[in-house]
């Protein structure tokens, strides 16, 4: 069984077709994909079913600081993806290390949206309209899935703490693919979020 | 098979006998990974379901078997027909069909030793199973849902239903949502990654590809429910606006994505009776599907169609004449992968052999019923006579042929087909040819008549009507019908029990099948096949010269894997062997974390948010403990 870094690193270089794990993890994605999409297209569809978006009374989405913070989880994508080429390698360090950074950023963002999110929850409750419903329900579900992608890398960091196999490689790789998608969803989000101001 | 095996070849199936064991008793029951054994467990359980399911389809027709009668009250009725289409959708057919036969049979049919992901199998029954209970608890509660399976708002918001009914719908479809696209996920992998040596797409059985076509229709149908149903939760509970427009909702979102999910989900439940279908025609026919190519085809394009029609449904609700236009011409469309199909079914028993045994009969049965639910559909495409006959028994007589006599045809002539694989023993063919009959005459007396009074304007979901306007004999006719049909169930029941304990010995391929799932013993070993086969047709079981080989690689001990608990993995499109997999063994985590589940829905049903955050996360932790016992892939 593969139980050094060398001998996980000799099975990637062998590999003719992604592993089950790779595919499970795209599949899964494909679904995830949906449910975001069907959020942003009720955004639309309520969007489009009102006269003012939104509505009088609620303040217009903050364009500076949300852009700020999504740029800051995007460029997490970089250390998740060296992370990945590093462990097929077989540098299970420098992997962690990669790991380590892409975590701690993410949850300085999660943290900030956090105390953004009850900051607006108080400004305008979502029992308020259907503007503030959709919106916190948007940013309430993306919120979810960065904690999750966050706690999938504590997993990782925990378990490759005792070396790497291929089932862990597996995993790193799939954890890396589900936070290049959470990152294409905070782009997705956050452009929908500042549409009005289009 | 076995007469031609020597000394090392048992040596090597008595140590793959050792490695794939599994506990004895009810422990093995609860921790098991064996697809076989989930299959059957799943298949019991949508069994005890259909009962259920069954029960309130008879009282509601014995409700409406006579004007003004006075069975049930309107309340009662009402739940028992939100009841009867739930359980019939959610908690039989779908796992009926990709629960129970898919998880039997996909391993088996392409050549694999289990599912990609063992475990997440197991995960998914026991959630299933867990919804299924969380949604019959509200039975015992006198708190069922009552708004229609399709439970449209603003009928289901709290002002209207003020009860916890509408909650246990809403959270149970998000739970047994879980389940099902855990179980979509495992076998869109199973089927891409673990398909035998040489068994490349284009050799995959259609059976494979009909549930391939249903797996990614649910990845891409269910989000759309789930959604909906998280808004109907928020606005219901927590006061959130989506379907009220003095807040900027609409309740047209509420069918919109209902029917988004619901239109590919009526594909998802007509689908696997395909896969059904292409696997007993060739077997009775003697011959090979004809436009084997074309058939696959066609059911991957039926499942995207469906993703395209869903406003059919809501023809009635005032939507743009355009937007009309549009969805009534790609509802047409699906006539196109359908009527391939027909072609293909009845051409193949044309040009075969025929033989009909009770399974291609019930399959002739499927293909009436199917053509006459699909004419009246074609109907429906048509908007002046869909915006006359909506809401009326007419749309319930087309989509109980279809999904009745369509659907659920293929599933029990598919319990006789693989009954002999299941069990090692024959069913009683005379009484399977009555029981047909007897489901036949049911299903058509029951069903019929209900084109009729709908053409007449008898509306649909009324619990009952006037003796005044002549529908009563219609009705009773109906209501016979119904306990027709139920004897014939019953008889089908009966022959499967009887015939477990009393049946002749089957041998391995009473049938001469042609897929892989002949090539074992009946009942299959723990481990499917002592040699994972190599293909190089559709039908390898009919290529005698490669079973022959696998008998000699087992005496050379090649592919026969014999050193772990392993299966290998191949790659997607040519079936290249690319690795050996290490597959985990049996698991006691996949049923901790749906009883953690189970609490978690039970906290969000009684509002005790906080306590449901904490099942949550012995849920995670439940999956943290699973995944720290890792089988090594190398």
């Amino acid at each position: 069984m593969s139980a050094t870094p060398a001998a996980v690193a000799r099975v990637e270089r062998a590999r003719l077709a992604r592993p089950n794990g790779w595919w499970g993890m795209a599949i899964f994605v494909a679904t995830e994909a949906t449910l975001f999409g069907t959020i942003i297209g009720t955004y639309y569809y309520l969007r489009f079913n009102n006269l003012h978006w939104p509505p009088p009374g609620v303040p217009e989405p903050k364009l500076t600081l949300p852009l700020v913070l999504t740029g800051l989880l995007v460029s997490t994508s970089v250390p998740m993806q060296l992370a990945v080429n590093a462990a097929s390698r077989g540098k299970l360090p420098r992997a962690r290390a990669a790991l380590l950074l892409a975590v701690v950023v993410q949850a300085g963002y999660l943290g900030m949206q956090l105390h953004l999110f009850v900051h607006d929850v108080h400004e305008f409750p979502p029992s308020g309209s259907a503007y503030s419903s959709i919106y916190f329900t948007m940013l309430g579900a993306h919120h979810l899935h960065v904690f999750l992608g966050m706690l999938l890398i504590l997993w990782i960091l925990l378990r490759t703490a005792t070396g790497l196999t291929s089932y862990r490689m597996n995993g790193l790789r799939a954890t890396a693919f589900y936070w290049h998608f959470i990152n294409v969803l905070a782009l997705c989000v956050v452009g929908s979020q500042l549409s009005p101001l289009a | 098979m076995a007469t031609t095996v020597t000394e090392p070849g048992l040596k090597r199936v008595e140590r793959l006998e050792r490695i794939w064991v599994e506990p004895r008793g009810v422990l093995g029951w609860l921790t098991t990974t064996d697809h076989k054994r989930i299959g059957l467990l799943y298949f019991f359980t949508t069994l005890a379901f259909f009962g259920a399911g069954g029960i309130e389809a008879l009282l509601i027709r014995t409700q409406l078997a006579e004007p003004n009668a006075k069975v049930l009250s309107p309340e009662t009725y009402d739940q028992l027909m939100t009841m009867h289409g739930v359980t019939m959708i959610f908690l039989f057919v779908i796992p009926m069909s990709l629960g129970a036969f898919g998880n039997y049979l996909i391993p088996l049919m392409i050549g694999a030793r289990d599912m990609a992901f063992p475990r997440m199998n197991a995960l998914s029954y026991w959630l299933f199973l867990a919804s299924g209970l969380f949604m019959y608890a509200s039975v015992f509660l006198h708190a069922a849902p009552n708004a229609g399976w399709f439970d449209y708002v603003p009928l289901a918001l709290k002002q209207y239903d003020p009860g916890r009914n509408i909650d246990f719908y809403a959270l149970g479809l998000i739970f047994n949502g879980i389940s099902s696209t855990a179980a979509a996920i495992n076998f869109i992998v199973t089927i891409f990654k673990l398909r035998a040596p040489g068994m490349s797409m284009n050799r995959m059985p259609l059976f494979c590809f009909a549930m391939l076509a249903v797996s990614l229709s649910l990845i891409f149908a269910l989000p759309s429910l789930t959604i909906d149903l998280v808004y109907l939760e928020l606005q219901r509970n927590l006061g959130f606006h989506f379907f009220d427009v003095a807040h900027g909702g609409d309740p047209l979102l509420w069918q919109h994505l209902f029917w988004l999910f619901g239109h590919p989900e009526v594909y998802i439940i007509i689908l696997p009776a395909f896969g059904i279908a292409t696997s007993i025609i060739p077997t009775f026919s003697k011959r090979k599907m004809i436009a084997f190519p074309l058939v696959a085809l066609a059911e991957l394009l039926v499942a995207f169609i469906g993703f395209g029609v869903w406003a059919h449904h809501m023809f009635a609700t005032g939507l743009p004449t355009i937007t009309l236009v549009f969805f009534a011409a790609a509802s047409m469309m699906v006539v196109i992968p359908s009527t391939i199909q027909v072609f293909a079914w009845t051409v193949t028993v044309a040009l075969g052999r025929p033989e009909f045994r009770a399974p291609l009969m019930f399959i002739g049965g499927f293909i009436v019923f199917f053509v006459l639910g699909g004419l009246t559909g074609i109907m429906f495409a048509a908007i002046p006579f869909d915006q006359a006959a909506t809401d009326t028994y007419f749309v319930v007589a087309h989509f109980h042929f279809i999904i009745f006599g369509a659907a659920v045809f293929p599933i029990l002539g598919g319990m006789y087909y693989w009954f002999p694989k299941v069990t090692g023993r024959l069913y009683h063919e005379g009484l399977a040819k009555l029981s047909f009959w007897l489901t036949f005459v049911g299903t058509a007396l029951t069903f019929f008549p209900m084109h009729i009074i709908g053409l007449l304007g008898m509306p649909r979901r009324v619990y009952t009507y006037p003796s005044s306007l002549g529908w009563g004999a219609y009705n009773l006719s109906e209501t016979i019908g119904a306990f027709i049909l139920t004897a014939g169930l019953l008889l089908i029941f009966w022959n499967l029990v009887y015939s477990r304990f009393r049946g002749a010995p089957a041998g391995p391929d009473p049938f001469f099948g042609g897929t892989l799932e002949w090539a074992t013993t009946s009942p299959p070993p723990p481990y499917n096949f002592p040699v994972i086969p190599t293909v190089r047709s559709a039908y390898p079981n009919w290529d005698a010269e490669d079973r022959r080989a696998d008998v000699a690689r087992l005496e050379r001990g090649e592919l026969v894997l014999d050193g772990g608990h392993e299966t290998p993995a191949s790659t997607v499109v040519d079936a290249v062997p690319d690795e050996v997999l290490e597959m985990p063994g049996e698991s006691p985590w996949p049923l901790a974390v749906a009883v953690c589940t189970s609490l978690l829905f039970i906290m969000l049903l009684t509002r005790h948010y906080a306590v449901a955050g904490v099942f949550a996360g012995f849920a995670l932790l439940a999956v943290a403990a699973w995944h720290s016992k890792e089988p090594q892939e190398t």
